[in-house]
């Protein structure tokens, strides 16, 4: 029993954090300079691009790896559409067994693949729904993955857009929910099976806790260092037993959902698929009951500055109220958590 | 990354169960008195000694197996799964101390017969006027040729009524700042002096006790460590206090869990949304803990010492076990307050302390803070 990252995991994990500062925003004037594809490239030369393709069948990266990665690119608030694309969109053509040109195709040049939502975010959308459904993926996203679930088994369809989004709906500045504009659909690669969509979810709930995590982190690591210089009443304000039972408080809640998900990330490809997404709700229940605190008291300990449009602090609050969403909440995890528990109603 | 028994440790967890099939001590939780509750903890001692199972991660040449920290996480977990006794804790950390600080001829004595349970140890650290601040401690322990004379009055000593020695703190100096003037001492709590009292907890049980201090002669070799030294000593022992030990709260927390699950299926509440969610956060939080856990065991498997990341985890803890009996008190309230189920009512009380003992909530986040955090002190 080991928990904890190891040397080559370690060495990842400060890699991808190095790169993320890089592509990152600092602030909201980044978000005009940066440029996409450009970041994107550099996912690529990383190798951070086909973490979930397979070799001989099996993924290149386990789950830990794509927590790993996921949680140092929130942390710098990278404007890329990791998640979506490059893990959840590349594990549903890896699931679905579709063919390696689609499969070079999503890691390509631009994030050209989006998943399709529902409209509470809570799932995967199926292709009858696509109208009212939300893509999530970045802006240069040609192609949008949904489920088909009209004939006996459930089919993989890509919708290929006929003209690029436009209308990004996202409460955070550095992910894309856009409206659906007209497309057409094909199936792609074999049915998906239940067990299946059951390790896919749980890999989406994991990398999304990581996400909320990697964002938590960081965005505490800021407002401490803030309260080493901010002086009031003659003294930094760290030293105010009440900024540090603030931060106190929010440190165990980050530590401890960033132990929920480093297991539920191991199990994706350890555990059988439903115990898997048991650990998968299980993180993502905690990362949803406390990312909006964590980031809120972010904001409370900078103050007025962290108020404002010009401080990045409302960056990490508008990606964990994303992040809280996707998926689904608390309340979603905690229903289906007692449902395996208690037995349906 | 990789959560499941490395081939070691899966082989001494099935050894351990199979012996636990045959040598498990029962009765310990429905015990009629704490007197009852001692005796049955004394005689688990013994039989864990002679299977073998004490002192798992000490070193050898002090009478342990020298095994990895992951074995005492296993035994943690394994005894509390087949609802033995507590193991006992006291020999834990008071050994601890002893290994790091003691002489050899402290060593020689003392070592051997805490591992076999012959000593049965208490602490005597609390004082009416030093809690949280503990190094505010008063008990004066006054140099008299090859003794000490130790006058004071020590609180919160668990199990005082029944241990054999104590390790106690007392001022030796009190021109210094406080945390220097403090030394540690190996006490016979059958010295001449000594007056051990029950202190009834809010529920109405002797849970613990204080511990009257007159004119005790304790000789000189029976100190631990130099003078002054306490403070360090006091801090090694309570960072011993955690850790692998918390596994076994989490076995009896799952067990606690699906009792309560039962009960409130039965009561026909289970189809409540409301009593649901509740239900599968309490499981939620016991997962989140639990795997908080593993994380510090996986830092002291590498060779770290405990630090202060425990405090997290004491954090945790507390606020599992608070809301889970927070929790039971709402589903079952009116049972709870009209005498039909003590249980609750009992566990309700005991979860109270747990933001108290061992360091409170409020130590907890100065210690995150500052020491974890790095945030400024005055």
């Amino acid at each position: 029993m080991y928990a904890l990252l190891n040397e080559e995991q370690l060495a990842l994990k400060e890699a991808v954090d190095s790169l993320a500062t890089t592509v990152g925003v600092a602030n909201p004037i980044d978000l005009e300079s940066r440029e996409p594809v450009q970041g994107w490239d550099r996912l690529r030369q990383m190798g951070l691009l086909d973490l979930r393709r397979r070799d001989q069948g099996s993924p290149a990266a386990g789950g830990v790896e794509v927590m790993i990665v996921a949680q140092s690119l929130a942390a710098g608030l990278v404007p890329l559409p990791f998640v979506p694309t490059a893990v959840l969109a590349t594990e549903l053509l890896s699931l679905a067994g579709a063919s390696e040109s689609c499969l070079d195709e999503a890691v390509g040049t631009g994030s050209k693949y989006g998943l399709l939502l529902r409209p509470d975010l809570t799932a995967l959308s199926f292709a009858a729904d696509w109208p009212d459904s939300l893509v999530w993926g970045g802006a240069d996203t040609r192609f949008v993955l949904a489920l088909d679930s009209s004939g006996d088994d459930v089919r993989l369809v890509r919708y290929e857009l006929s003209a690029p989004l436009s209308n990004n709906l996202s409460v955070d500045l550095t992910q894309g929910l856009w409206l659906t504009p007209t497309a057409t659909n094909e199936v792609v690669g074999d049915p998906i099976s239940g067990a299946q969509l059951q390790a896919w979810t749980a890999l989406a709930l994991s990398t999304i806790g990581a996400d909320l995590v990697g964002i938590m982190r960081y965005a505490l690591q800021g407002a401490i260092a803030y309260s080493r210089d901010r002086v009031a009443y003659g003294q930094p304000i760290g030293t105010f037993q009440a900024i540090q039972h603030l931060a106190a408080e929010t440190h165990v809640t980050i530590e401890a959902a960033y132990g929920a998900v480093c297991y539920a990330a191991w199990c994706v490809d350890e555990l059988d698929p439903d115990d898997a997404l048991q650990a998968a709700r299980t993180a993502k229940a905690y990362c949803a009951a406390v990312a909006r605190t964590a980031t809120e008291n972010v904001m409370q300990i900078y103050g007025g500055i962290g108020q404002t449009w010009e401080h990045p602090a409302h960056f990490y609050t508008r990606r964990a109220l994303l992040g809280t969403q996707l998926f689904g909440d608390e309340s979603t995890q905690l229903a289906e958590i007692a449902r395996t528990r208690l037995g349906g109603i | 990354m990789d959560y499941r028994d490395s081939a070691e440790e899966a082989e001494y967890r099935a050894g351990l169960r199979a012996w636990l099939e045959e040598n498990v001590q029962s009765g310990y939780e429905h015990a009629a008195s704490q007197q009852e509750r001692a005796a049955i903890a004394r005689t688990w001692h013994r039989k864990l000694y002679e299977g073998g199972y004490i002192g798992q991660s000490w070193p050898v040449e002090w009478g342990g197996k020298g095994l990895s920290p992951a074995m005492d996480a296993i035994l943690n977990e394994e005894t509390g799964n087949f609802n033995a006794p507590p193991l006992p804790g006291t020999a834990g950390y008071i050994g601890r101390a002893l290994q790091m600080y003691g002489t050899d001829p402290q060593r020689t004595r003392f070592l051997p017969a805490t591992i076999s349970g012959d000593i049965q140890w208490c602490q005597g650290f609390s004082e009416p006027s030093a809690g949280s601040d503990l190094a505010a401690l008063r008990t004066r322990a006054v140099r008299d040729g090859d003794e000490y004379i130790v006058n004071g009055h020590k609180m919160w000593t668990s199990g005082g009524q029944y241990a054999d020695w104590c390790l106690l703190l007392a001022r030796t100096d009190p021109d210094v700042p406080k945390h220097k003037g403090i030394t540690a001492f190996l006490v016979d709590m059958k010295t001449p002096g000594i007056t051990v009292s029950p202190i009834v907890l809010a529920d109405g049980s002797p849970e613990t006790s204080e511990v009257f201090w007159e004119d005790v002669r304790v000789p000189a070799d029976q100190r631990l460590g130099d003078e002054g030294e306490g403070w360090r000593i006091a801090m090694t022992t309570v960072s011993y206090e955690r850790g692998p030990s918390d596994i076994g709260f989490i076995s009896t927390y799952r067990k606690s869990l699906a009792e309560l699950e039962e009960a409130a299926a039965k009561k026909g509440l289970t189809s409540s949304a409301e009593v649901r969610a509740r239900l599968a956060r309490a499981y939620v939080l016991g997962e989140v803990l639990r795997l908080n856990v593993l994380q510090q065991l996986s830092l002291r498997i590498s060779g770290r010492p405990p630090g202060e990341e425990g405090s997290v985890s004491k954090q945790l803890w507390t606020h599992c076990e608070q809301e889970l009996q927070h929790l039971a008190l709402d589903l079952f309230g009116a049972e709870a307050v009209t005498g039909q189920r003590p249980d609750y009512l009992h566990r309700y009380f005991m979860s109270r302390p747990i933001s108290v003992y061992g360091g409170s909530s409020q130590i907890q986040k100065n210690i995150i803070a500052q020491r974890v955090l790095g945030m400024p002190r005055k």
